[in-house]
């Protein structure tokens, strides 16, 4: 007889109902069928071929420990750490399985194990990143203007960051200047007005979400936002204190209570109830998913509020003055944006009328950016980044990387890719340098009240 | 259509099963060789003629077992002549392209020496026909090998293993064949002079065939009319007549090349003209039966198979040579050697007899399937040489 | 007479391995393949453990070869430790032909994953076995090229898997399964050498061995590359969903057509409840509240193209069809053949797990199993969708249920056995594209008699003779002795 006493299983024993030292719902679990359509799907399996590195692996790894008394290694570490979190598997699943509920949970697990035994200059490090640094706006921007400072004093050593590793070269001149909301003018203006200070009431038409990295990044794409937003003739708010941090990378990271607080944070410092546009794809899917990570009615409702630049932006495009480009531009779009949020027309559509947009034929691969994915896992990251770049060349007809621009709305992405040479670039930016300035401004009074996104209920 | 003739009789599933324990029976009581006969047309292929004296020779039953056209295959006895089954078939509008150069063929015999027709290049090869057979091994079991639908996975695929095995593997006795709607307009065709035929088939979507010789392209179409006449005026080839059946010749060998050294092989064959008058052969030879023209090679474009002809062994051994060159091997076709004479006998196959004039691939395997279906080697001794 | 015969190995067993045998079978593979191309975590193991089916087994080694050479190496690295062997692409086969059996080493191709050559004039391309079924078809269409065969798993499968589970698809009515599309493949014999199958020309001197090799579940060798044919893209190309209130007119609708001298290029069905499912996944369009739908596709030259879409539509509409829909354009026919391939996967939104048997029987006689499969899915209180290939009959009753609830396996069995039999009784087979496997050997002793066994089991013993390649499938235990049949030792469901 086989004895099969001491292989783990990844399968569910039938008839009984385990409880397994993951805080993931068992039901969740066996709701994968293993059928492997999301194998193609997935970055990590794309480039490595390896069950382990795939979404249907990871699931039964994640079986094995729940169900079949595996331990919680540092093999089983490493399959969950491997993962970019891009969902692209999520999204392609025909049984519906939850990948992002899964595999946060895991991470939860992880980072709870890891806790008593991770070596202390990583924990200090992590904590400094995480717990000290991103919920603290001016920390951000001081950490990057020293990165930047660093950058042209070359005192930032090459061989600490992995070769081709994004790297934002930052512009300190952004940085000087903060954002600024719209001003406040007469319901009939159209003049951009002089700045003005104060949290966003419903006196603003959308509130533009800055967050942590991406302001102290991308600033000027921020400011690309605004202009277009305010464009359509809308009024633009910016967060009040404490919408620093929208704590997506602490849910990666398994770091749920921290991500909490900061959820909360957020929520108030965006009070009422305009619309919310984020243009960093990773802050808005964070944001969209508040009211499930924090469970209550007020988060939900906040969720629903929130949306994503384009998606904000789609439905009033007509209101924009555009010149036709004729520039081709390859969409790349950002996981968190196709696979978490779903929304993959509207950047299609506000793009249409000034640039030819065309789509590569790998059904949205994740680039292997992934928040702070390429910094912890720079092969697996470049690999990813290798067979995006050759179907963007692909879509692009072949052009050489220095003759085409390639569309993304989210930071990470952007610098994942600029960093190979690609010339990445946020929708806002396209349809900033595209906008008319001849043209003006579409009057305010028409848009409100706000285009519903539910046809046929009141304001 | 043009073969439309008389239908096959009905054949009961009892009376088959009848036979095949009868053939079983048979070759359970005798020790020396078993052959198989159908309509002895194509006889001497892969390999020398067996002494039917010595032999026990049997015969598959003929006729009709089962035929729905809803299903789209038809059940026969594998001694059913091709002429008969495709006037069964034809009633309902239906067909099953075996395409043997001799209507009177057996359906057992073709499967068994596996040429497939003329109309490859859209329809397939003979070995997509068979679905299911039954069959008599040389220890005298009665075997099923497939099923009767049109899909099937289940096992090993012991039918596409007979297709073309010569009867060294077993007595078919029963067959279910893959068919197909009748297509309402059939015509061959001359493509435009100075364009060559991978050029015309390039301008094509699904032709039955494209074939070349050295009089010109000749391109089957069928299908719908209005879509022929579209192509037509895409292909600029011209129509000549209707039907299925195309050039003929007394073709007397099958080259088989991949398909990516058939230019290469035409034009060693346009250059064997001078060796020994295959070039001439085409205005001497006898027009063989139907409307077609008599050429002396016969390319089939997109598939790789040449139909050559000679007047002595020594053409068809250069041609084996060339063929042989180029990665490909000749098999030796039915009939004498050369035109008829008027008795009937030709020029004798010497040097052509050893069936495929190369070696087989994978001899083991090939050997140990053998054993598997005919231990003790009485199935047609001498055929597919191992 | 049975004196002659040569023993048959193909149900040949191997005892287990000692812990100090696979460390010495693990560092040997290493040393052929590069160290971290051959592995043996226990975790990684049980990853391999299963295909998409339901049996699980368990490996000894798994490895990555990148060549046919590492791939020879690999299996002659097995064998010289009296290891049997199992080649694995993308592990979506629905038989658990990819279960791991007596601790084989199992053989991963998805690092062989590059289309090597592709002729356009002739149309064919060699391939390496890990290449997905879809990305083949990506990699050519700029030349206007598609390969045919196109399983519902196409983004996912292997074409090496295709290739040996002979798989179909839904155009494979019309242009027939993976048999009709390999023209030869390169193979890694059982022996750990290496040679070509078929060829690129037509005809090859002996036996089609192309022809055996290509459905032969990995028990007879390692296929490493592979010349497939490419088909040109059809110049017109229509896809009607037609909506029925009623099953049974939706099977008679299948059989009208083709009785009306109609090969649609694919057919396919779907009942209620698998049609609102893949409608609450995809959005396509589907009728939420149909009976069943027929999904069909002609294609080819647009006169002919034309006329197909008259005659479904009058077969259609005479058998009671409620409308009949013609896809506007290619993002609506894409929708509605997204749903129609997410339907297998779909099915965990009703019940955690599923049974999914594949025979197919004569199309008419569509109607009648189709309503003995719901009879007998009722009589056991089990859950069955069904969503198939109905143009060339092929049922795929998907047995739905939660594995939790206690004697839910007996009842699901006892289902699949009445399905099957039912199949049988009206001149079907077994598996129509999905294979035998581990899973369905069982059956096969009530399609084939002992002797047709015994003929197969020499067909399997002429490639492997001595029982290493991916032992335990396909021929039941014993095929000459009709012994009973039961799953190999150390398989679990
Ligand atoms: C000039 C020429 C061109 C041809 N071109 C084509 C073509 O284009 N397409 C095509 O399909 N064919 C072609 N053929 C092949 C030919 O049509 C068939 O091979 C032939 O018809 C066989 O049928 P038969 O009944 O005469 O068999 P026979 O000549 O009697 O036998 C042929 C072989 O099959 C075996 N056999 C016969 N019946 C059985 C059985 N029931 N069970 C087991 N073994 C059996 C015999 O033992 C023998 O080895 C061509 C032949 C010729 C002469
Ligand atoms: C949702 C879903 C839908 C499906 N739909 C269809 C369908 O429509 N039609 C269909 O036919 N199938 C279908 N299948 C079944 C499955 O996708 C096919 O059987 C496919 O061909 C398997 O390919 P694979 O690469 O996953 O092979 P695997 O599952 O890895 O292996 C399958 C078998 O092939 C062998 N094998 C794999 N690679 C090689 C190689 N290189 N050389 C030799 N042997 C090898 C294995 O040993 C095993 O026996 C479906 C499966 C799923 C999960
Ligand atoms: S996650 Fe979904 S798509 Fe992936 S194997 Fe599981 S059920 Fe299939
Ligand atoms: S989230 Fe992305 S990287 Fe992780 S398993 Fe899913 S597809 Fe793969
Ligand atoms: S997701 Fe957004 S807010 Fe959160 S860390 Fe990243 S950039 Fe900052």
């Amino acid at each position: 007889m086989t004895a099969l006493d001491s292989v783990p299983t990844t399968q569910r024993p039938m008839g009984v109902a385990p409880q397994g030292p993951l805080d993931i719902s068992d039901d969740d679990l066996v709701s994968c069928v293993a059928c492997g359509l999301c194998l193609p799907h997935c970055p990590t399996y794309r480039v490595t071929g390896l069950e382990t590195s795939s979404p249907r692996g990871r699931i039964a790894a994640m079986r094995a420990v729940q169900f079949g008394g595996a331990p919680i290694d540092t093999v089983f570490e490493r399959y969950m750490e491997e993962c970019i979190q891009c969902r692209g598997c999520e999204a392609a699943c025909p049984s519906q399985v939850p990948y992002g509920r899964l595999i946060e949970g895991a991470r939860q697990a992880l980072h709870e194990r890891r806790s008593h035994d991770r070596r202390r200059r990583r924990r200090l490090a992590e904590w400094l990143g995480y717990t000290v640094i991103l919920p603290r706006h001016r920390l951000v921007i001081a950490a990057t203007w020293l990165l930047g400072l660093g950058q042209r004093l070359r005192l930032v050593p090459r061989r600490l960051v992995p070769r081709g590793v994004a790297l934002p070269l930052v512009s300190l001149t952004e940085l000087r200047h903060p954002l600024q909301p719209t001003a406040p003018t007469a319901p009939s203006g159209a003049s951009s007005g002089g700045p003005s200070t104060g949290n966003p009431t419903n006196a603003f038409d959308a509130v533009l979400f800055t967050g942590c990295v991406m302001d102290a990044w991308q600033r000027g794409t921020h400011r690309s936002a605004i202009t277009v937003m305010e464009s359509t003739g809308a009024m633009v708010g910016l967060p009040g204190p404490g919408g620093d941090c929208c704590g997506a990378l602490h849910v990666h990271a398994g770091r749920t209570a921290e991500a909490r607080r900061l959820a909360e944070r957020v929520i108030a410092s965006m009070p009422g109830d305009a619309p919310i546009v984020v243009d960093s794809a990773g802050c808005g899917a964070a944001l969209k998913d508040y009211g499930h990570l924090l469970g209550s009615p007020e988060a939900r409702a906040f969720s629903e509020r929130v949306h994503d630049f384009a998606e904000w932006l789609a439905p009033r495009v007509d209101r924009l003055a555009v010149r036709d480009t004729h520039e081709r531009v390859v969409v790349a779009d950002p996981c968190h944006l196709r696979h978490v949020q779903r929304q993959t027309t509207p950047v299609r559509s506000i793009l249409a009328a000034s640039h030819r947009t065309v789509d590569t034929d790998d059904d949205g691969l994740c680039c292997g950016a992934g928040g702070a994915y390429n910094a912890l896992q720079p092969d697996l990251a470049l690999a990813a980044r290798e067979r995006k770049i050759a179907a963007l060349q692909r879509a692009a007809g072949g052009a050489a990387l220095t003759d085409f621009r390639v569309v993304s709305a989210n930071p990470g992405c952007l610098m994942h890719l600029m960093a190979a040479g690609v010339r990445a670039v946020h929708p806002a930016d396209l349809l900033a340098e595209a906008l008319d300035p001849e043209h003006p401004r579409w009057p305010r009074d028409a848009i409100r009240p706000e285009p519903s996104r539910h046809p046929g209920s009141t304001p | 259509m043009t073969r439309v003739g008389a239908v096959a009789p009905a054949l009961s599933a009892a009376e088959v099963a009848e036979r095949a324990r009868e053939i079983a029976a048979s070759i359970g009581s005798s020790h020396g060789p078993v052959v198989a006969v159908g309509a002895q047309t194509h006889w001497e292929v892969g390999g020398p003629v067996p002494d039917l004296e010595e032999a026990l020779v049997v015969r598959a039953p003929s006729g009709i077992v089962a035929y729905d056209p809803a299903e789209l295959t038809i059940t026969c006895g594998a001694g059913t002549p091709v002429a008969m089954l495709d006037a069964t078939l034809a009633e309902a509008g239906q067909e099953c392209p075996l395409d043997p150069a001799d209507p009177a063929a057996t359906v057992g015999g073709v499967l068994m020496a596996g040429l497939s027709g003329r109309r490859r290049l859209r329809w397939g090869p003979l070995r997509e026909r068979l679905l299911e057979a039954r069959f008599v091994t040389g220890d005298g079991r009665i075997v099923k090998g497939g099923g009767p639908t049109v899909k099937n996975v289940t096992g090993f695929d012991v039918c596409r293993l007979l297709v073309g095995s010569l009867g060294t593997l077993g007595v078919a006795v029963q067959v279910t064949l893959r068919c197909q709607p009748r297509q309402s307009v059939a015509l061959w065709t001359v493509g435009p002079t100075g364009v060559s035929a991978a050029d015309v088939r390039r301008r094509l979507f699904n032709p039955s065939c494209v074939a070349s010789d050295t009089q010109g392209v000749h391109v089957l179409f069928e299908g719908h009319a209005d879509d022929i006449d579209a192509e037509l005026a895409v292909s600029g080839c011209t129509p000549v007549v209707a039907g299925p059946i195309g050039p003929q010749g007394p073709w007397r060998g099958r080259i088989s090349v991949p398909v990516t050294a058939l230019r290469a092989v035409v034009d060693g064959l346009d250059g064997l003209d001078g060796l020994d008058g295959l070039g001439a052969l085409a205005t001497s030879m006898v027009p063989a039966a139907g409307d077609g023209v008599t050429v002396a090679w016969l390319a089939e474009w997109g598939v790789g198979t040449v139909h050559v002809a000679s007047l002595s062994a020594e053409g068809l051994l250069a041609a084996r040579a060339l063929a042989q060159a180029h990665g490909g091997w000749l098999l030796r076709e039915a009939g004498r050697l050369g035109p008829a004479g008027p008795d009937g006998a030709g020029p004798s196959g010497v040097g052509l007899d050893d069936g495929f004039g190369v070696g087989l691939p994978d001899p083991q395997i090939q050997r140990r399937l053998k054993m598997a279906f005919d231990p003790a080697g009485r199935l047609n001794p001498g055929r597919i040489p191992l | 007479m049975d004196a002659t015969v040569p023993d048959h190995r193909a149900d040949r067993s191997f005892a287990s391995p000692s812990d100090a045998e696979l460390t010495r079978l693990v560092a040997d593979l290493g040393v052929a393949l590069g160290p971290d191309r051959a592995r043996s975590d226990p975790l990684e193991l049980a990853l391999y453990a299963r295909d998409a089916g339901v049996a699980s087994g368990r490996a000894a080694a798994v490895c990555f070869p990148r060549t046919t050479a590492e791939v020879a190496a690999a299996v002659q690295t097995a064998r010289r430790h009296g290891r049997p062997f199992l080649g694995r692409g993308s592990g979506t086969g629905l038989a658990g032909g990819a279960t791991p059996v007596d601790d084989p080493v199992v053989i991963v191709t998805t690092q062989m994953n590059r289309v090597l050559e592709v002729d356009v004039d002739e149309r064919f391309a060699w391939v390496e076995p890990g290449v997905l079924n879809l990305d083949l078809t990506r990699a050519v269409a700029h030349l206007g090229l598609h390969y045919a065969p196109d399983p519902s798993s196409q983004q996912a499968c292997s074409i090496g898997g295709n290739v040996a589970t002979n798989a179909g698809g839904p155009h494979c009515l019309l242009y027939g399964t993976t048999q009709a599309h390999v023209l030869a493949a390169e193979v890694v014999l059982p022996d750990g050498t290496v040679t070509v199958l078929g060829g690129l020309s037509p005809d090859q001197p002996g036996y089609d061995l192309r022809g055996v090799f290509v459905g032969s579940e990995g028990t007879m060798g390692i296929a490493t590359r592979i010349a497939v044919r490419l088909m040109p893209d059809p110049p017109a190309l229509r896809t009607l969903l037609l909506d029925f209130t009623d099953v049974d007119a939706a099977a008679a609708t299948v059989s009208g057509i083709i009785a009306d001298g109609l090969v649609p290029a694919a057919l396919e069905m779907m009942d209620a409840d698998i049609t609102r499912m893949v409608e609450d996944f995809v959005g396509a369009g589907y009728p939420r509240d149909a009976a069943a739908v027929l999904l069909v596709e002609v294609d080819g030259l647009t006169h002919g193209v034309d006329d197909a879409i008259e005659i479904i539509r009058r077969v259609g509409t005479a058998n009671g069809a409620r409308t009949v829909r013609v896809a506007a354009d290619a993002t609506e026919r894409n929708l509605l053949w997204k749903g129609r391939k997410s339907a297998f996967g779909a099915i965990a939104r009703i019940a955690p797990n599923y049974y999914l048997h594949d025979t197919v029987v004569p199309r008419t006689r569509l109607v009648e199993v189709l309503r003995g499969v719901y009879a007998i899915a009722d009589e056991q209180r089990i859950k069955v969708l069904n969503v198939f290939h109905a143009g060339d009959g092929n049922l795929h009753p998907l047995l739905v249920f939660d594995g939790r609830e206690p004697g839910v396996m007996e009842r699901v069995h006892a289902a699949g056995d009445a399905i099957i039999e039912l199949s049988l009784s009206v001149g079907g087979v077994l598996s129509g594209e999905h294979g035998i496997g581990l899973e369905k050997r069982a059956y096969m002793r009530s399609q084939f008699s002992p002797d047709d066994l015994h003929v197969q089991a020499g067909m399997r013993d002429a490639f492997d003779p001595d029982g290493f390649s991916n032992p335990h499938k396909v021929l039941p235990a014993g095929s000459r002795c009709g012994d009973v049949q039961s799953l190999p030792e150390g398989v679990w469901v």
